[in-house]
């Protein structure tokens, strides 16, 4: 059978396989509560992981919506259990492909013609799927493409799939919907950007231009006269993919140096920049010798001066002993409310205070060793602790700036890559950086 | 230019130009300038020049799909698909037409005007049908196949349904209307989806009946 096949058709159907994937998390914990009772003892962090990857795998049959949302979640570890959180992040490898008829209809509505009237040869079959598209390789006079074809009114059916998905997700995810809703918003939003292949195009060209010094980041060059909006085309990168890399038997100088360029990569765009490729995911990068080549550009974010330094001014390293300096700049990000009763406060603080020791840990050593798991577990731990206080749940939601979610994707991404490649790495604080 | 074509242009200028067929044959012949002898040795009535109309756009894209390069090595599945995405492009020219004639027909039943196209879609899909049965893509169910092309009906009728309500930006969520319908229909087919729902209705059917009498 085709994984074609396996697509859902409509809304009863993706609603019926989602009620299926409750069905079977249900069942995990009835056998859960029955090894319980027999044998007086139960793994309860076995049980998560069994019923994350039951979602998962509805998820990622579903396509597009569903699967974007549940990657989307898996941004905020507080939100989502660490088993859960963990296979979200590793979404994307499995969706199905679109059929090869479909692909030749796309064609012909976008350039007129067929595939194989444009290139040389095209392969029917999808190379690797992405979760609104797939990739096809092509050949045109000796040159290699990797051509990345849409799914036909993708965008038109995104928001009645999340619509359909979001109360039956939410109840089998275990979250509260106004937990949530900044999330829902901003999912829909990405969504929408990331079905615009003209602007991924625009972006892919002027961020690969305004990095093309980094001496270990390779792009691919992308080929306007073959592309629009629901087809790009690139040339053909070869690689490893990251996850093979990162579990292989990669030395670790290979591994601390692919590391270093993943870093310095994500520093120039954030720093320098100020525009950067906000969904650092396996799936976005090969590993080739020595360079590390970057793929995707469907999410791209730009941030302004003023919020930059707002952001980053957390890195002060005086925060952790001056409470007012710190009080002071996360008013500035509007963390802390004027509305906040002084029991709000202390514990917004608090909390701030142990993320910051935490997230900032790389950033104040002078080589940082992602390949000790204590840290991103300590991560999870931080997460899944505010994701149980209810104290917190009842404040959060109207905090910070929406440009965090990025910020915080993008660093939660990278640091969880570095944690994979077990590459020990140099984070300097950014130069430039003023701490008044 | 033979008089069959001849009548099938006029007759389609009419249709696009006025939205309802030519009142009688005397009137279409007369704004043709031909006798009605030569009308009737082509055609036996206005009704069969409209079927033939709609038919000829059926066979001809069957002909010129099941020429191309790659179509003896496509699954049934692919070849049905192809059909109905060469259908959605090519219905472009014929939109406006098929708005004034298909809008207000029941889903299911054919008017005379659509007879032959019934019938020329009917003999292709039941091509698509045996070549599917021959590769095993498409399991062999003695009598109950014969239904097949008349299933496969309903669904194309339904795909110009949607393609006709269909808002979307160059008719794009038809395409994938059409994607996931057929994946669906065939993975029906592959399964024993029928069988077992025909052998529930078997068991259930004498059992309603005990309950009524």
């Amino acid at each position: 059978m085709s994984t074609q096949e396996r697509i859902r058709s409509n809304r009863l159907d993706r609603m019926a396989a989602l009620a299926g994937a409750g069905a079977r998390v249900g069942m995990n914990y009835l056998k859960h509560y029955g090894r319980q009772a027999i044998s007086g003892q139960a793994d309860p962090d076995a049980l998560q992981e069994k019923n994350a990857s039951e979602v998962f795998r509805t998820f990622s049959e579903l396509k597009g919506g569903p699967l974007k949302l549940a990657q989307m979640l898996s941004i905020d570890q507080s939100l989502l259990p660490p088993a859960y959180a963990k296979q979200f992040a590793r979404a994307q490898y499995s969706a199905p492909p679109l059929s090869y008829p479909l692909v030749v209809r796309t064609f012909r509505r976008e350039f007129g013609k067929d595939p194989r009237d444009i290139f040389d040869t095209f392969e029917p079959q999808a190379a690797h799927a992405a979760s609104i598209g797939q990739v096809h390789r092509a050949t045109r006079g000796g040159r290699e493409f990797a051509v990345k074809v849409q799914y036909p009114g993708v965008a038109e059916s995104l928001r009645s799939d999340l619509a359909v998905v979001k109360p039956i997700a939410l109840q089998i995810l275990g979250l509260r919907e106004r937990d949530v809703a900044a999330y829902f918003r901003e999912v829909e939003t990405r969504l929408l950007e990331e079905t615009d292949y003209e602007k991924e195009l625009s972006s892919a060209m002027h961020l690969s231009a305004a990095c093309a010094h980094l001496p270990q980041i390779r792009f691919p060059e992308y080929h306007p006269e073959f592309s629009t909006r629901r087809v790009i085309t690139m040339d053909w990168m070869d690689g490893e993919t990251f996850d093979v890399f990162a579990d292989g038997p990669a030395p670790q100088d290979l591994r601390d140096s692919i590391g270093q360029a993943l870093w310095d990569f994500y520093a120039h765009q954030i720093h320098d920049l100020r525009v950067f490729h906000a969904d650092p995911h396996p799936g976005n990068f090969l590993v080739s010798g020595d360079k590390l080549c970057v793929l995707d550009f469907g999410c791209t974010k730009t941030i302004d001066a003023a919020f930059h330094a707002k952001q980053f001014a957390f890195l002060d390293p005086t925060l952790e002993t001056n409470p007012a300096r710190l009080a002071a700049t996360m008013e500035s990000m509007a963390i802390l409310l004027p509305s906040d009763t002084p029991a709000q406060r202390a514990h917004l603080m608090t909390l701030c205070k142990r993320s910051l020791e935490l997230l900032s840990r790389p950033f104040r050593s002078p080589r940082f060793d992602f390949g000790d798991p204590a840290f991103m577990s300590a991560i999870y731990e931080l997460g899944e602790e505010n994701r149980k206080n209810d104290a917190l749940r009842g404040i959060r939601g109207q905090r910070g700036s929406a440009d965090t979610i990025y910020l915080n994707r993008t660093f939660f991404g990278l640091y969880s890559l570095l944690t994979r490649l077990r590459a020990r790495v140099q984070a300097p604080i950014p130069t430039g950086l003023v701490f008044e | 230019m033979e008089n069959r074509t001849r009548i099938l242009e006029a007759y389609t200028a009419h249709l696009r130009e006025h939205g309802t067929p030519p009142h009688t044959v005397h009137a279409f012949c007369k704004s043709l300038d031909l006798g009605e002898r030569d009308f009737f040795h082509e055609f036996a009535s206005l009704e069969s020049v409209e079927s033939a109309i709609w038919g000829d756009w059926i066979s001809r894209l069957a002909t010129s799909v099941s020429s191309g390069a790659e179509w003896k090595d496509f699954s049934a599945r692919h070849r049905y698909l192809t059909f109905l995405f060469a259908f959605t492009e090519s219905s472009l020219d014929w939109r406006s037409l098929m708005l004034t004639r298909f809008s207000h027909l029941a889903p299911v039943a054919s008017p005379p005007f659509l007879k032959a196209f019934e019938e020329h879609f009917k003999t292709f899909a039941a091509d698509i049908i045996s070549h599917g049965i021959s590769t095993g893509e498409i399991a062999s169910r003695g009598p109950l196949q014969a239904f097949y092309p008349a299933v496969l009906y309903i669904h194309f009728r339904a795909v110009i349904s949607f393609l006709l309500k269909d808002e979307s930006q160059r008719f794009e969520r038809t395409d994938a209307f059409i994607e996931k319908t057929v994946a669906f229909a065939f993975d029906v087919i592959r399964t024993q989806a029928i069988d077992s729902a025909f052998d529930l209705a078997r068991f259930l059917t004498p059992s309603v009946w005990g309950k009524m009498s």
